[in-house]
């Protein structure tokens, strides 16, 4: 003990003596360093976002000469606007269908791909799963528009028309358009969500598999009295990050089929990129995002409150 | 590996299930590469999912009718730049935030990180109108300022760097090193495996952006590949085989990061969460 605090004091009693020195060059360093990088921040991030939310107290348009402040006019107008409220609508819809579909499918994935014993095999096969994310979305929503097209020519339909079935307008049918994007951004978006669960499930302590299996539990027993209660904080974090991610989808819309038809699939980011840019409603606009905003931050804060709760393993 | 296992009929059956799920879910880049070897006549007519006569005929269109290699060109640059920057930016003011102490740290990081949790729609008008004040319409900076800076890259790298022993920092002080010599020779070198991390990340986002060129590029000249692709469907939308050629050709440089990396993008998935 003696000895330690020997070495520790003469080095101390150097870096305090060298410590006015020292912070001016550290201040100078900081300041150096973080003024060019904050200034990107305010200027890229903290006065965009709070713009945003005074524009949606105006009725601004960029291409006319008075924007007159409107106080919350184009909120009170949103909830009569039955645009806005379709959108709203089409949002829930595939939020609520694509997310637990998305979970459905992944988890068993996941699963499985980790139970293959041969590490190669299970690479390939998760490299496999993994090449969709790797497609621009754009283009993967372009290669899926020609397999959905109405005609003879779609994949989909030739596949119908081996088995004697009838065409399917899949992007021109009401019903029928946004299964088809729910089915495309699945295909584009489920590796993320694979490899997640994959890091989850390796983290559960391999003993408790072995003890259940001593105990004559079969693979079912063990992944709802194991995996399911011990994935729960990973489970959670997927849920909410897809939540908030599928609140957002924008490409896939846009590409393959604009809102159509009849509103069916436009979705609010798409109608809040019609209504500030093809439109030129940009206080308007900005309402709609601000709600958008609101629903986001509220299912964040969720996250935050479940998440301290959740116990660790 | 337990080897003692046996190879049981269930573990078959998954195995089997596994890869009819893999194949499905290359079903559509097989389409795409098919389908850009057709010739514009098959198309219309054929009802069949295999070229009757493979032709290079929409290659060769995408390069002679478009102006191809400049959106190959513009993208590249944009995602290059894009992705340098990130990953300097990030891992800087990481290291600041890690290691250091000043006023107002800790509300300056929670501003930082709480931009994290806005959704980019409520953005995107701002910004465009920041943007356009600017004189940048048009211009590849539009696509590459906004862009050079990210909250969720400097909260990897401040986790990052925070595990890092402060002794390592004091030492190379007390032999005279200069801040800036620490932070480039000691701290970066330490955190490689998550910067190469964040830099795949960062260049895969860049190159596959299409939202944001979408709206601060018109001229065909100026676009990045994404959106050029699909403002180049619309003007051929009867010869699908060319915008698959196209397709095919703006999946390869992904797909030759992504092999190479591999390993990196799928462990910081792992590990970040981050899409």
């Amino acid at each position: 003990m003696e000895v330690k605090q020997e070495i520790v004091k003469p080095v101390s009693y150097r870096s305090q003596y060298k410590k006015s020195k020292r912070n001016n060059r550290e201040l100078k360093f900081i300041i150096l360093s973080l003024t060019p990088i904050l200034l990107l921040f305010v200027v890229f991030m903290v006065i965009p976002i709070i713009w945003g939310i005074i524009l949606s107290f105006y009725q601004y348009d960029p291409l006319a000469d008075h924007s007159p402040f409107i106080a919350l006019k184009n909120y009170t107008e949103l909830w009569k606007d039955p645009v806005f409220l379709a959108s709203l609508k089409a949002t829930l819809i595939f939020v609520f269908v694509a997310v637990p579909a998305n979970i459905l499918i992944t988890l068993p994935i996941a699963s499985m791909i980790n139970r293959v014993r041969n590490r190669f095999v299970r690479n390939t096969f998760r490299t496999l799963f993994f090449l969709p994310a790797i497609a621009p979305l754009s283009a993967a929503s372009l290669i899926w528009s020609t397999m959905l097209r109405s005609g003879n020519d779609g994949l989909f339909n030739m596949i119908l028309a081996f088995f004697g079935h009838a065409n399917v307008g899949w992007l021109t049918d009401g019903k029928m358009a946004m299964i088809s994007v729910i089915i495309v951004t699945l295909w584009a978006d489920v590796a993320y969500n694979i490899i997640i669960f994959m890091a989850g499930l390796d983290a559960i302590p391999k003993v408790f598999y072995e003890a259940a299996e001593l105990d004559g539990a079969n693979g079912f027993q063990k992944f709802r009295h194991i995996t399911l209660p011990l994935l729960q904080r990973t489970s959670l974090f997927i849920l909410i990050m897809t939540v908030i991610s599928y609140f957002q989808m924008f490409a896939q819309f846009q590409i393959m089929t604009k809102g159509g038809p009849g509103g069916a699939t436009n979705v609010l980011s798409l109608s809040i990129y019609k209504t500030a840019f093809g439109y030129s409603r940009m206080g308007y606009a900005s309402a709609m995002a601000t709600v958008l905003l609101l629903i986001i931050l509220l299912i964040s804060l969720i996250q935050l409150r479940v998440g301290r709760s959740q116990w660790e393993y | 590996m337990r080897r003692g296992k046996k190879i049981s009929f269930p573990y078959i059956l998954m195995i089997t299930f596994l890869t009819i799920a893999s194949f499905i879910m290359i079903i559509p880049y097989l389409w795409m590469v098919l389908s850009s070897l057709k010739g514009n006549l098959e198309i219309i007519s054929s009802t069949s999912i295999l070229p009757h006569k493979v032709t290079f005929e929409g290659y060769k269109t995408v390069f002679q009718d478009a102006p191809f290699v400049r959106w190959l060109f513009n993208s590249l640059f944009t995602a290059t730049l894009i992705t340098v920057a990130t990953v300097f930016s990030s891992a800087l003011s990481g290291y600041i935030f890690a290691k250091f102490r000043f006023a107002g740290k800790q509300m300056i990081f929670l501003v930082v990180i709480a931009t994290m949790m806005i959704p980019p729609q409520i953005l995107m008008i701002p910004t465009y109108l920041i943007i356009y004040k600017l004189g940048l319409i048009d211009n590849l900076s539009a696509v590459i300022l906004p862009s050079l800076v990210s909250a969720f890259g400097v909260f990897l790298a401040r986790q990052a760097i925070e595990e890092l022993p402060y002794d390592l920092i004091e030492s190379a002080r007390i032999d005279g090193a200069g801040e800036f010599f620490i932070f480039n020779r000691i701290i970066l070198p330490l955190v490689r495996p998550m910067l190469s991390a964040l830099a795949i990340f960062t260049f895969m986002a860049a190159w596959n952006n299409y939202v944001w060129p979408l709206i601060v590029l018109n001229d065909e000249e100026k676009m990045t590949l994404p959106l050029a692709l699909v403002f180049f469907n619309g003007s051929h939308v009867t010869n699908y085989n060319i915008v698959m050629s196209a397709s095919v050709l703006i999946m390869i440089p992904v797909f030759i990061v992504f092999l190479i990396f591999q390993k990196q993008f799928v462990k910081g998935l792992a590990l970040t969460g981050f899409k």
